[in-house]
This record gives structure tokens, C-alpha cells and sequence, in this order.
């Protein structure tokens, strides 16, 4: 990692002349052209059905784009084979919008998925795990099935799962949308501190609110492309 | 909720795919049962005609007796003449044949010494019509077709046959193999039709538990980690199906076994299991759950490789 320090700064994702569609309608993102830096965050917005979930799925490996190139950590997604890309995955954590954990089993047990399929020791998988969940203030429902649990608790765990393994890369799904405005800039700083550490970070988000408390550049979807909107000088300008 | 004070004490559940709850977890374990149980008792029978023909070929057939009818003629010195004219016809002929490792006529000494219990000493054979003998010296474990010999035989010599017991012998040794080889394509029937069953349940599982699969997928799982899981859950069932399959088995064969005593004695006696045998049809479960689960993990491994 630190000998890519050198004269450019790396790449965590590149995407060229990416398009994507679904079955044979019509095209949701076009032409999109994007260069996320190792350790940079920022934000995602865009209307309803602008396809920011589409593109982020690119970014954490479960759909490959319709055309262009997609390249995660440097590795083209059109040509890396299954196993490597499982290995890559492992450095990414996602936030669903709709959380996808496994519901008959406990948040205790979804929290530490990333870490079993790591096959990380088990004693420390539990410490790690405990810790975490703790922090996200699920203390009292660790061994709950998540089935049973309420949708801001099920989306704590979703963020716990997500960023258990502290991963090179965060990508969260519209993270806040369910819990209360307590929880909520706690989370946020929790993504922050992992920026700090490293961490590419991506966040979806409909909340002007979150978006104007931090001074993080904004991706917006608009036309199904991309533009970077930089915070304070309000420059608008292609993608880089 | 139950309170887990110490961390160390959680048990982290193995099946992160709920496989437990799959509907075609039954169809599974009674299709696997029935295939077992008749792949076992079809194996009995195999095994079985196995012993037989080999204790029937070893002990009978490692050599035969050719006989020549004597030529009954007026003139009693042209008539052993002649005899002995188709002796050495059938003689030359044995002697050319594959298999065969040697033929040897009786000589009149022998022969006399055959026929003391009947006709007693002081007795010139010279002057009766007695069929005359080859000894015939098989090479060991030669394949000999003793229809086709016994057929070459008369036409050379109207007069030589092959001894007849061992002819209705290899009849029924034809037989039996031609049974053991239905046998055999019934035991590749089975297997076909149980791994086809579980390649069909594995992939409807499959479809029912994308969700948590594409989860896993995402975590970093590899295709083998959820294949293992899928080998492991259906190799259990398999197991447990077998069982059930061979505790039905056991005794139908030893009901069929009872029942083929009651047949002729002698040659179905000679159908014994020996333990050896006994031992592959009760590893059968363990067989069966091996094989399922195989099938599910390269059958998980393969329809995942069309996946992203
Ligand atoms: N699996 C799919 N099959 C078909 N169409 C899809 C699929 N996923 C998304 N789409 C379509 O693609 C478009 C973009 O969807 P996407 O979920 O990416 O939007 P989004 O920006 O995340 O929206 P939201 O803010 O509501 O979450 C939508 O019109 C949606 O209908
Ligand atoms: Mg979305």
C-alpha cells in the first residue's frame, strides 16, 4: 500500500465509460466515469430510482456493469475470477439500504459473519464482535434473532456487520434512514473515524441535514451520470 | 431472551444457510432410503452370485472328461479300432484349442482299473463296448464357452460329448453372470437416479435461499464455503436415509436367503455372504451419505459459477 504513495495517489475504484441496465430496458446510468482516492469520502445523492444502489453494487461485486470497465483495488471486474473476487470483497463493508442480515440468526452471529468467513480465531471474533455491538448500543439485544429486532436495531446491526472487519472501503446505503436523531451523528462519526484511519468511504443519502454537517465533496446523480460538487467553494465541475 | 453472560460460551450456529427447514429435506432422506435399500439387497444378490460362481469354477470346472461312445460293430476288432480313430479325432481337436492345457486318452490299464468296481478283476475290456475317456487339464481361470466346445466337439466326432453335468454347470454359470450383469446395471440405475434426485433437490434449495447465499457472496464467502455447507446438511440426511434404508434391507435379505434354501439344495449353498460382503452392504449408509455429498457440493459449486 504505502509504495503507491509515490507519484499518483491509488485508485480504490475506477469506472470507465460504465453503463448499466437491467434485463433489455433502457440504460439507468450512462457513460459514468469515476476515480474514487485511497482514503477519500463522499457522499451519494440523487433522486429516488437514480440508481445510486446500482452503482454502488458495482462497487461491492455483486453486478457487473452492462459495458465500460469497473476496476475495485485495481482489478478489472469483468475479468477477475470468482475466487479473487471473493477475496476482494473481503476488504469492502456494506451498509444495505435494506439491510440483507440473515434473520434466524442472531445479531451476535450477522455482526461476525465477515469475520468467520475470514476464518478469523473465534475467541477473537467474539471480543471484536461484543465490542462493536456495544458501541452501537446493542448491548441488551446481542442474542436476539434479528427477525425479532426493530428496524433502527436491525440497521445497527447491518452497520456493525459492516464495519466489524475495518475495511479499506466503506460503502453505506442510505445508513441513517432508520434510526433516530440521537443514533444517527453517532453512526456518522463512526464512519468518520474509520475515514480517519483509511478507509474509502461512500455514503447514500437523502438527508441534506447529514450532507451539510460534514464538508465531504457530493457525488449526485443527475441525468443518469455523475457530478462531484465540492462543499465549500461550490465549484461544480465534471467528474475527475 | 436468555442471558449469555460470557462471551466464550456463544456457539455460533454452523448452519448460516437454515438448510434445517428446506420441504425437500424429507424427499431427500425417503428417496435415499429406498435407493439404498435396493441397492443394497440388489448388492446382496451380486455378492451373492459372485461367491457362487467362483466356488462353482473353482472347485468344478478346472478340468472335464471327454467321452467317446464305443462303435458297436459285428467285428468286434474293428469296431475298437474305429473307436479309437474318433478318440484321436477329438484328441487332435482338444489339443488345439485355447484353454486347454493338456488332453489325455485313458489307456486301457486306466480304464480297467475305472471299471473294477463293476466288472471286477480278470476281465479283458478288449472285448466290451466301452466308451473310452479324455482327461481334459483346463489352464486355471480359462475362459472356456462349453456350448460352443461342446458343439465343435460332435461335429468332429459324433461319437465324443462333453460330460453333462458340466455342460447344464456353465449353462447355469451363463446364467447367473448374465443375472449379476442386469444386477450391476441396476445398481447404476439407482446411483443415477439418487444423484439426479439431489442435484434436483440441491438446486431448488439453492433458488430458495438466494438471499442469504448473495449475503455470504458479499461477506467474501467463497463458492466452497457455501457448497461445504450444503455437502455437510445433505451428507446428514443421506446418512440418516441410509439408515433407515439398510435397517429394512437386513432382513430382506436374510427373508430372501431363507427363501432360495428351500430351492434345491446343493448349488444355492454355495451363495454365502462372507462378511467381507457384509461389511460393504452395511458401509452402504455411510457410502450413500458420501456420495450425496459430493454430489451437492460440485452440483452448489456449479450452478454458483453462473453467478456474479
Ligand atoms: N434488479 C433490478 N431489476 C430491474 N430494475 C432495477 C433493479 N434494480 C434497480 N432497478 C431500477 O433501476 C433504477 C435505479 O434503481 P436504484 O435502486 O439504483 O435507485 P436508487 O437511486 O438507489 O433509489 P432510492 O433512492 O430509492 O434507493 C430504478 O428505476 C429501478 O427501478
Ligand atoms: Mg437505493
Amino acid at each position: 500500500m504505502q509504495k503507491n504513495t509515490g507519484n499518483k495517489l491509488a485508485s480504490i475504484i475506477e469506472m470507465q465509460n460504465v453503463g448499466i441496465r437491467y434485463g433489455h430496458g433502457p440504460e439507468i446510468l450512462s457513460d459514468i466515469k469515476l476515480s474514487l482516492k485511497k482514503g477519500s469520502f463522499h457522499f451519494l445523492t440523487g433522486k429516488s430510482g437514480a440508481g445510486k444502489t446500482s452503482l454502488l453494487s458495482m462497487m461491492y461485486l455483486s453486478q457487473k456493469p452492462s459495458r465500460g470497465t469497473v476496476k475495485v483495488f485495481d482489478h478489472n471486474v469483468n475479468f477477475a475470477n470468482r475466487d479473487s473476487l471473493a477475496m476482494l470483497r473481503r476488504k469492502i463493508g456494506v451498509v444495505f439500504q435494506d439491510f440483507r442480515l440473515i434473520e434466524h440468526l442472531t445479531a451476535f452471529e450477522n455482526a461476525a459473519l465477515p469475520l468467520r468467513i475470514m476464518g478469523m480465531e473465534e475467541k477473537e471474533v467474539k471480543q471484536r464482535v461484543k465490542e462493536m455491538l456495544e458501541w452501537v448500543e446493542l448491548d441488551k439485544n446481542m442474542f436476539a434473532q434479528v427477525s425479532t429486532l426493530s428496524g433502527g436495531e436491525k440497521q445497527r446491526v447491518a452497520i456493525a456487520r459492516a464495519v466489524i472487519s475495518r475495511p479499506e472501503l466503506l460503502l453505506a446505503d442510505e445508513p441513517t434512514g432508520n434510526v433516530d436523531n440521537y443514533i444517527a451523528p453517532k453512526l456518522m462519526n463512526l464512519f468518520v473515524e474509520l475515514n480517519k484511519l483509511g478507509t474509502t468511504v461512500v455514503i447514500a443519502t437523502h438527508s441534506e441535514k447529514i450532507i451539510s454537517d460534514f464538508s465531504y465533496p457530493r457525488l449526485n446523480l443527475e441525468n443518469k451520470n455523475l457530478r462531484i460538487y465540492y462543499p465549500n467553494d461550490k465549484i461544480e465541475m465534471d467528474t475527475i | 431472551m436468555k442471558k449469555i453472560s460470557n462471551i466464550h460460551d456463544i456457539k455460533f450456529s454452523k448452519d448460516e444457510i437454515p438448510l434445517k427447514s428446506d420441504s425437500s429435506n424429507l424427499f431427500l432422506e425417503v428417496m435415499i432410503s429406498i435407493s439404498v435399500f435396493l441397492f443394497s439387497v440388489t448388492l446382496a444378490g451380486v455378492l451373492a452370485i459372485n461367491s457362487m460362481l467362483s466356488n462353482w469354477s473353482d472347485s468344478i470346472l478346472g478340468a472335464l472328461t471327454v467321452q467317446i461312445m464305443p462303435v458297436n460293430n459285428v467285428n468286434k476288432e474293428k469296431s475298437i479300432e474305429e473307436t479309437l480313430i474318433h478318440q484321436n479325432k477329438a484328441l487332435e481337436f482338444l489339443k488345439t484349442v485355447d484353454g486347454i492345457e493338456k488332453a489325455t486318452p485313458l489307456d486301457d490299464k486306466q480304464l480297467q482299473r475305472l471299471l473294477r468296481p463293476w466288472l471286477g478283476d480278470g476281465i479283458d475290456i478288449k472285448d466290451l463296448p466301452i466308451p473310452r475317456l479324455i482327461d481334459v487339464k483346463l489352464v486355471p481361470h480359462a475362459q472356456i464357452d462349453f456350448m460352443a466346445l461342446a458343439e465343435k466337439l460332435a461335429e468332429i466326432s459324433p461319437l465324443a460329448s462333453l460330460d453333462s453335468h458340466k455342460l447344464w454347470l456353465s449353462k447355469l454359470i451363463q446364467f447367473a453372470d448374465g443375472l449379476k450383469n442386469l444386477a450391476l446395471v441396476a445398481l447404476f440405475l439407482v446411483l443415477s437416479i439418487s444423484a439426479g434426485g439431489i442435484i434436483y433437490a440441491t438446486k431448488s434449495s439453492l433458488g430458495l435461499h438466494k438471499q442469504v447465499i448473495s449475503i455470504l457472496h458479499i461477506m467474501g464467502a467463497k463458492d466452497a464455503y457455501i457448497a461445504k455447507q450444503f455437502a455437510r446438511r445433505t451428507g446428514y440426511i443421506s446418512f440418516l436415509g441410509g439408515l433407515v434404508g439398510i435397517a429394512f434391507a437386513v432382513p430382506t435379505i436374510f427373508a430372501i436367503a431363507k427363501l432360495s434354501e428351500k430351492i434345491e439344495g446343493g448349488i444355492i449353498t454355495e451363495a454365502s455372504l462372507s462378511w467381507l460382503s457384509w461389511s460393504s452392504i452395511l458401509s452402504l449408509p455411510l457410502f450413500s451419505a458420501i456420495v450425496a455429498m459430493m454430489t451437492a457440493y460440485v452440483t452448489v459449486k456449479k450452478t454458483l459459477e453462473k453467478m456474479m
